[in-house]
């Protein structure tokens, strides 16, 4: 039962290595190229309608509002005349390129979620939670479910206040949409939960007694030793806090077993999985961690106070490729089938 | 299999039980269905089979229900749902997956079965219901009848022994109606499944039916017996039935092949052509569509659609889910507005005329009434429209005297006895009324119904027919999208087939529907070609040239 090419983890993997990548480097050509490769993937997986106007609108709306606010930089463009609070003074050309790069970095995140967004459905996301909270992953999955429907209802309600002439004008006017919607809101939420009963859902077995007192003397271990830590910290205090939070996992471990629960659905971690989350936690680790052979000082780039054009490093160049890794497989996947 | 013992049964603060000393048994293996008008108790009946009533309802049961030796009462839904499978009226309100594989695994994943045993069932399941080239679709891109069958196949993939189903067909076209009808029989008949099914549409369903049972509001007990002995002495009837009944014809037919065994013995001369209706209407038309496309995105719902309709006529848009009948309507409000064509609505072209203007000449009723409904009394949900017209309740329409005065319309509805209730604590037919006086208060010249029988019983249906008649009468155009032939049958005077967004039949009612397939009433398919549509249309005929009564 596994019909994607990569692992939900692989994606999750990827996404943390693109923001970690992403927020470390204002460096035009480091930053350039990890877009590349974001770019790269999101086509691989098929762009959906909506998100290049919305990226664009986030690069151009960081580098207008760095613009107005960030006064420094030795290149003005122009100067706004008067005395106007926040608007009079230069606009420098250094802002406006810092603003441009982080809007630039913000799109590429925004990117990267839309597109990983479409790999892994919320319930394989959900699925990855430990056993001891499967009747919180189905909730949210129901939940999640809800939202289009509710967005439906409420389109019919607009509808059907518009055909009596409805328009708004003040707060009571909102009564004719938010009434229906409510209301209908919960007759919904009403019958999916009369059918999920008669689905057998939720359908508790064991007994959950030993799981909560293991959570009640963890968690107060826990807030015991953070307030030992808080007026002197020390062995007891970090040890304590340590007891706690293992007890904590001892319930959430022995909560699972008394789940019986089991997937339809187990993604197959396959060699791909392996080499592509290698290949992108490299990618996040040598922007994230000091490594010796790695000129950090690359990353770190500022136009401020006059712009200049940073170096590139190559070896963080080929790392940084390491982010391209999902869209090579979804492409190798594609070109068998 | 499944036995009432003087079951009792009232909801938390409610005046009346809801079931009064109900005592019925159902073999094992019956295909039971379940009639009686809106309020009658069909769905706590079966709620009561499944535990969902008392467990999620509340309230107090006195009496004994017993599901194959099971105590619903003291199992509970989460017990029972090993053994009943439920099917709800809206398949949208039950799915909680994207995929319909998903969907069928749901139940098994709660239930925490092995891997290779879901595999297995799922696959079971999937192939009993036709569902395995739909397996990997998402559950929004399918059609009502297939969603319906995938909530089905859920309840099926648990393997209960009895499967339990809440009008699963109100909301879908005949030919979707039909599959999820075709593969409920195929279940009982080759699995030995029993299934419990209430519905208010007796023609659909009674020909599949070998138990009958019937409630009656507020009376106590349940009528049960066999459809062929009991189905003609009940108040609610099939058109089949009701014509049996008046020609006496025994055993009581109850499919069209019994019914046509019947009818052929009648020695009726053979049908002329019904004569065509060629004569232009005297009146401009009042709604009109010329070349009209319409799309939701990139899906074109409408093509090129040109149509008029004219003060006084009742047409009744028919076609199967999706074919784009509730969009037709809504290119005619503004609510969907062209890419291509024209819409006039009294002669003048909607483009650019806002929603609210051009629903003071046209009323508008969508599928779900309750969006509508919002103020505390039903009088003031005909002020608010008012109101929202900048109209006051005494003000006179130019060129008429009577005033824009909510009463006279109350009282027209059947509503004055309940002008201050609060509109939702009212039944369906009720509700349905309140909102069809909160769009028609401003007096339009048009009316558009989607789907106005949905939940309705016999009763409010006829209600409703005489109420359309009324408006047809004082030169209203009414337009009406609707599943349900019967209906459409005993209302209409002409009929628009609609498929993939095209106009593919149009014409007089009797034309069109007598001669479709698909659509055509049981009266129509009873004496085909001759033009009969409804139960009095053949009986009036009928007694008109003294056919005797068959032998």
């Amino acid at each position: 039962m596994n019909d994607a090419p990569l692992h939900p983890v692989t994606w999750i993997a990827w996404l943390v290595a693109v923001c970690a990548v992403l927020s470390a480097t204002r460096n035009p050509f480091h930053l350039g190229l990890a877009l590349l490769c974001v770019s790269m993937v999101a086509s691989a997986r098929g762009l959906r309608r909506g998100v290049v106007p919305v990226a664009l609108s986030i690069t151009l709306a960081a580098a207008f509002f760095n613009l107005i606010i960030a006064r420094v930089g030795a290149t003005v463009l122009w100067r706004v005349p008067g005395t106007l609070p926040l608007l009079s003074g230069p606009l420098t050309l250094e802002s406006l390129v810092y603003g441009l790069l982080t809007g630039l970095a913000l799109a590429g995140i925004f990117t990267a979620f839309g597109a990983a967004q479409g790999a892994v459905p919320t319930r394989a996301l959900l699925d990855l939670l430990p056993p001891a909270f499967a009747p919180l992953a189905v909730t949210l999955t129901i939940a999640v479910a809800f939202v289009p429907a509710t967005l439906r209802h409420l389109r019919q309600v607009r509808e059907a206040q518009l055909i009596r002439g409805h328009q708004i004008r003040g707060l009571r006017d909102w009564a004719a949409l938010l009434i229906p919607l409510l209301i209908g809101g919960l007759d919904r939420a009403l019958q999916l939960a009369e059918s999920l009963a008669a689905r057998g859902f939720p359908d508790r077995a064991g007994s959950q007694r030993a799981p909560a007192i293991l959570i009640a003397v963890g968690l107060a271990l826990l807030a015991g030793g953070l307030l030992v830590n808080a007026w002197q910290a020390g062995l007891i205090g970090w040890l304590l806090i340590g007891i706690g939070i293992g007890l904590v996992g001892a319930a959430v471990w022995l909560a699972g077993r008394h789940t019986p629960r089991t997937r339809y659905r187990r993604p197959r971690w396959t060699s791909a999985d392996t080499l592509v989350t290698l290949g992108v936690l490299l990618a996040g680790a040598a922007f994230v961690f000091p490594f010796p052979l790695l000129d950090a000082a690359a990353l770190r780039f500022s136009p401020y106070p006059q712009l200049f054009l940073p170096a590139f490093h190559p070896l963080l160049g080929i790392l940084t490729l390491g982010l391209a890794g999902p869209g090579v497989v979804l492409l190798i996947t594609s070109a068998e089938t | 299999m499944i036995t009432f013992d003087q079951v009792t049964y009232s909801y938390p603060g409610a005046a009346n039980p809801a079931l009064l000393d109900v005592t019925l048994a159902l073999p094992e293996g019956c295909f039971a269905l379940v009639i009686g008008s809106s309020g009658s108790g069909k769905s706590t009946l079966l709620r009561c089979i499944s535990g969902l009533v008392p467990h999620f309802s509340g309230g107090i049961l006195a009496g004994r229900v017993r599901v194959d030796q099971l105590d619903p009462v003291a199992e509970g839904p989460g017990g029972m749902s090993r053994h009943v499978g439920f099917v709800f009226q809206d398949p949208e309100s039950q799915a909680v997956m994207e995929r319909v594989e998903d969907e069928v695994a749901f139940g098994l994943e709660q239930a925490g079965l092995s891997h290779a045993e879901m595999r297995i069932r799922v696959e079971e399941v999937l192939d009993l219901l036709d569902l395995a080239p739909l397996r990997d679709r998402a559950l929004e891109t399918l059609s009502g009848g297939e969603r319906q069958r995938v909530v089905i196949a859920a309840a099926l993939a648990l393997r209960p022994r009895v499967l339990v189903l809440d009008e699963p067909t109100s909301q879908l076209d005949p030919q979707s109606a039909e599959d999820v009808l075709r593969a409920l029989v195929r279940l009982n008949e080759d699995l030995g499944l029993t299934i419990v099914l209430a519905e208010h549409r007796l023609e659909r369903v009674l020909p599949f039916a070998d138990l009958l049972i019937y409630l009656e509001r507020n009376q106590p007990g349940a009528r049960s017996g066999i459809p062929v002995e009991l189905a003609r002495h009940l108040p609610l009837r099939s058109p089949l039935v009701q014509i049996a009944e008046a020609l006496d014809w025994h055993p009581t037919p109850l499919t069209i092949k019994a019914g046509l065994s019947f009818s052929r013995r009648l020695g009726l001369a053979p049908a002329a052509q019904p004569p065509v209706q060629s004569k232009k209407p005297a009146t401009k038309p009042f709604l009109e569509l010329q070349h009209a496309q319409a799309a939701y995105g990139n899906a074109v719902v409408l093509r090129d659609v040109s149509l008029r309709v004219h003060p006084g006529e009742i047409v009744a848009v028919l076609g199967r889910n999706g074919a784009g009948k509730s969009s037709l309507l809504k290119t005619l409000v503004g609510l969907l507005r062209l890419q291509q064509g024209k819409a006039l609505v009294a002669g003048q072209d909607t483009a650019g005329r806002d929603i609210a203007t051009i629903c003071r000449q046209v009323a508008y009723l969508p599928q779900d009434p309750n969006a509508l409904l919002f103020a505390e009394t039903v009088r003031e949900e005909l002020l608010i429209t008012l109101r929202n017209h900048k109209l006051e309740h005494r003000d006179l329409l130019p060129g008429e005297r009577q005033p824009y005065d909510p009463d006279i319309l109350l009282e027209r509805l059947s509503l004055l006895a309940k002008a201050t209730s609060y509109p939702r604590d009212l039944s369906t037919g009720e509700r349905q009324r309140v909102a069809l006086g909160a769009v028609t208060v401003t007096r339009p010249g048009a009316l558009l119904l989607d789907e106005p029988t949905r939940g309705l019983d016999y009763g409010a249906k006829q209600a409703l027919v005489q109420l359309l008649h009324g408006w047809q009468a004082e030169g209203a155009a009414i337009m009406i999208v609707t599943h349900d032939v019967e209906f459409a049958a005993a209302v209409a005077t002409r009929a628009i087939l609609l498929a993939r967004g095209s106009i593919i039949a149009d014409g007089p009612i009797g034309q069109v529907l007598g001669a479709s397939p698909l659509f055509a009433p049981q009266t129509a398919r009873l004496f085909p070609g001759r033009g009969w549509l409804t139960p009095g249309d053949a009986l009036q005929i009928l007694r008109s040239v003294g056919e005797p009564p068959a032998e």
